[in-house]
């Protein structure tokens, strides 16, 4: 959790990551956000992030992030 | 001739009247709808505004905002959009520009627009579209307007710090969106799918196509590019057929990976602008799309958002180099040295641009639109005007026009124009930064900051989040004990590129 927020933080350190849950669906996170962090998350956590993984559930907090980084390390 | 764009939307609301304009995910507008809403808000304004007068539209993405644009228009004033989720002290630099007695607001920005620095009035568009149509007013207004009249200021980066508000004419957007038109083959039976925020010059496209021929558009929302297999479901589900998009937005369906999922059914023109388009990503659409009518558009917002097109018929690969081509009808092209003369056997040169499509300037800023607009230098006989675009270009042998870049530190990122002087103004209203450089990694598409000082990045981003576009925020900030020097003092860009990694 500790890297993924590290990354959170370093992309957009004005957003509260620790308690926002619509980060897509209220577009806080933009969809250039979004390229940039996938490919972030694919280097930094040896993953795969596909487009169907593109949803907003799997995007929307970072605890839901982490679940979805949690079951592509596990394929 | 026509007059003004209202010729165009007389004639559209008569012959389309029950046919779907505007469609947002909430609620679709057909002409008639559209016309009778402009006809209420222009009834309302001309009771209180001064015809020729600009009147500032700050509004979301939706099937409102182009109706009180042109509402704007049957009052025979003009409009300054401004997207009203951008941060407030950009607003406040746009309202010091045009300095307008006048704000229409939709409901979802009252709040905002009350912060504003603003000491004029404020109108709510949602509660003035049922204001009774005077027509005998309305056609007073309308024949205030000739082709020269102002229709809108769209706004960009300044190098100084603020932004310049760009005037374009009723004639030149006309002459423009007819030429794409026909470059398009843009009829009736075609539905837009807008990306463009709605302030900008990108958008009117999507705009002016139903107006001038009956087209359609549906207004994308903004979350749905984050999510690539949503963003194709709806361009099938809406039946899209033509896109005009930035480039960024061309390459983000690509890069996401959405074609794996599905592909837009019904496409068959895609017009990119805005930067140089990277192949790989363009391969990717054609691969899946071969059918489809690809078209490189290049321009300025000064040149009414154009200059030249070039339709890719060749397969690209991933190191295809596009050119930008060849002139749109109504448009004159010439390369110039840095000495004001003509360039010979395909050398490289400044592109200018001459023609009905030229903006009128930059509003209330007399001294950079001479600079940027002036007498032809070949030309000793007439008064002919050219815009000198800052863009470097050849002629190659078959006379088509190739890109070379920028001659000044003016870079593209995500679709939008950004003079680099701009952030680091920006950068230095800071008092934690001494001094500063701003850099553009391109193949990596990040926005450096190199800066002096004890602000911390965090306070940087930050203070960027709050005050500018979300394109002009930095993505890589580094601090240094002093910015490295070339002997004649001035920063040594050279040098700070190699950071990038």
């Amino acid at each position: 959790m500790e890297e993924l927020m590290e990354i959170l933080e370093e992309l957009r350190p004005d957003v509260d990551f620790e308690n926002e849950t619509a980060l897509i669906t209220d577009g806080i996170l933009d969809s250039f956000d979004i390229v940039a962090l996938v490919g972030e998350l694919n280097d930094a956590f040896d993953i795969e992030i596909k487009p169907n993984n593109l949803v907003p559930d799997n995007f929307n907090s970072a605890k839901a992030m982490l679940e979805l980084i949690e079951e592509l390390q596990d394929e | 001739m026509e007059t003004s764009v209202l010729c165009r939307l007389n004639r559209t609301a008569r012959t389309y009247a029950d046919k779907v304009m505007f469609k947002d995910n909430d609620r679709a507008l057909t002409f008639a709808e559209f016309d009778a809403y402009t006809r209420s808000i222009g009834t309302y304004l001309s009771g209180k505004v001064p015809a020729g007068s600009p009147v500032i539209v700050m509004s979301g993405r939706h099937t409102l905002t182009p109706a009180c644009f042109l509402g704007v228009v049957r009052a025979g004033c003009f409009y300054a959009p401004m997207d009203g989720d951008m941060p407030v002290t950009r607003l406040n630099q746009i309202i010091g520009v045009i300095k307008s007695q006048f704000m229409l607001v939709d409901r979802a920005h009252l709040a905002t627009a009350e912060t504003l620095d603003f000491d004029g009035e404020i109108i709510v568009m949602e509660d003035i579209l049922d204001t009774p149509a005077d027509e005998k007013l309305l056609s007073a207004r309308e024949s205030t307007l000739v082709c020269t009249s102002p229709l809108y200021v769209i706004f960009t980066s300044g190098s100084t710090g603020v932004p310049k508000g760009v005037i374009t004419s009723h004639q030149s957007l006309m002459c423009y969106i007819d030429s794409v038109c026909k470059v398009l083959d843009i009829n009736d039976t075609d539905i837009m799918g807008n990306q463009s925020p709605l302030d900008y010059i990108a958008a009117v496209r999507d705009i002016y196509f139903p107006i001038s021929r009956g087209a359609s558009t549906f207004i994308i929302p903004k979350n749905e590019f984050a999510v690539p297999a949503m963003l194709f479901d709806t361009l099938n589900r809406e039946k899209i057929t033509a896109l005009c998009w930035s480039v960024a937005g061309v390459e983000l369906p690509a890069k996401l990976g959405a074609f794996d999922m599905s592909k837009p059914e019904y496409l068959k023109k895609l017009c990119f602008s805005g930067s140089v388009m990277p192949c790989k990503y363009l391969k990717i659409w054609q691969e899946n799309l071969p059918d489809v009518l690809y078209v490189n558009q290049y321009g300025p917002t000064e040149a009414t958002a154009s200059c030249t097109y070039y339709v890719v018929n060749e397969k690209v690969d991933d190191d295809t180099v596009l050119p930008i081509g060849k002139p749109y009808d109504n448009y004159r092209i010439l390369l110039l040295n840095e000495d004001n003369t003509a360039t010979e056997n395909g050398a490289v040169g400044e592109i200018c641009v001459s023609g009905p499509v030229l903006a009128l300037g930059y509003y209330g800023n007399k001294e950079v639109t001479e600079k940027s607009f002036i007498q032809n230098p070949l030309n000793p006989n007439y008064r002919e005007l050219i815009y000198k675009t800052g863009d470097l270009g050849s002629f190659n042998a078959d006379g088509i026009l190739e890109f070379h870049g920028r001659k000044d530190r003016q870079i593209k990122h995500l679709g939008h124009r950004i003079e680099l002087g701009e952030i680091e103004e920006t950068a230095k209203k800071l008092s934690g930064v001494t001094d500063c450089c701003s850099l553009y990694n391109k193949p990596k598409e990040q926005l450096y900051l190199f800066y002096t000082g004890d602000a911390t990045s965090k306070e940087i981003v930050l203070y960027f989040r709050q005050n500018m576009p979300a394109f002009m925020v930095p993505r890589k900030l580094i601090n240094l004990e002093q910015l490295p020097t070339l002997p004649n003092g001035k920063t040594d860009m050279q040098t700070l590129k190699t950071y990038f990694k």
